[in-house]
């Protein structure tokens, strides 16, 4: 009998996946002409949600049934997000962060485009990384494994 | 210099101090990016970097944060993606990627991913296929 209930509960349970990460941004269509036209990504779902606001989210061009990154409009309509992004953005700490193949080359792709960096490429032991300025309140980071 | 710059450093000089480990881990790891395919194990990683396989083994964790075998595995599991992806069949793709059992490579899949190999393909060329005829209605799919 308990090996039965066991049976049912494995058949039910289900585990939790990663599918959307939330990037704040201060302007979401300027995020998705910069996630899309300068990072190289590709938008996914866009959904009007009142207002000026949408469920916006971008995929990486090779991985389109990836993680989604969510364009979320939160500085602007909930004060502590906009705090934490500014204090984050000033520090130079970034938000989050992507991989590339290559680090140097994609710097320099980027940089022939006119995206500013605040950190140019560095060793950091097994990974390089460098950083840049997304034109809508944040610092991402792009790394790569050595 | 911003705070994280000054992290960054900070952080480079405690952990990242040691040159010598970092090219050790750095060759092993990308040794196994180009020889996934092929019979590999820790005797024959020493034995490339002249190393112990219990240092070896310790330095790559301390690095990576996983063993090499796992890593090895992750690679493999990436990799047997992209085949099934291009449509070869689970023998070829297991064989192609470095495991030597398709059953034990089907169950690792479906532990890893949550579908069997069969799965996966089928889902891929579902979602490949349902893309195609969006595009010949003339309706550019969102994905």
């Amino acid at each position: 009998m308990l090996i039965l209930k066991l049976w049912v509960l494995n058949l039910k349970f289900e585990q939790m996946k990663v599918k959307v990460i939330g990037i704040p941004v201060q302007d979401q269509e300027k995020a998705l002409e910069f996630y899309t036209g300068k990072l190289g990504f590709v938008k996914k779902v866009d959904v009007p949600l009142g207002g000026d606001s949408r469920w916006l989210t971008v995929v990486s061009k090779e991985e389109q049934d990836g993680p989604e990154v969510l364009l979320e409009p939160s500085p602007n309509h909930f004060e502590p997000a906009k705090t934490y992004q500014k204090a984050l953005f000033e520090t130079g700490i970034p938000y989050t962060q992507f991989n590339v193949e290559n680090v140097q080359q994609e710097y320099e792709r980027m940089v022939s485009i006119g995206v500013e960096f605040s950190v140019k490429p560095t060793e950091m032991g097994t990974v390089k990384i460098a950083v840049f300025n997304d034109t809508c309140g944040n610092n991402i980071q792009i790394v790569e494994m050595l | 210099m911003t705070l994280y710059e000054s992290e960054i450093k900070r952080i480079r000089s405690i952990v990242y101090s040691n040159q010598g480990q970092i090219d050790t881990v750095i060759a092993t790891r990308n040794y196994i990016d180009n020889n996934y395919d092929t019979d590999l194990n820790l005797n024959l990683l020493s034995h490339i970097r002249f190393v112990s396989k219990f240092h070896l083994l310790r330095l790559f964790t301390k690095y990576y944060g996983q063993t090499p075998k796992q890593y090895l595995t992750d690679k493999r599991i990436e990799k047997s993606k992209e085949y099934l992806k291009k449509g070869k069949n689970i023998t070829e793709t297991c064989f192609a990627v470095g495991f030597e059992c398709p059953s034990s490579f089907s169950t690792l899949f479906k532990n890893r991913t949550g579908l069997t190999p069969t799965e996966f393909q089928k889902e891929q060329l579902s979602q490949s296929r349902s893309n195609a005829d969006f595009e010949t209605l003339g309706i550019k799919p969102k994905i």
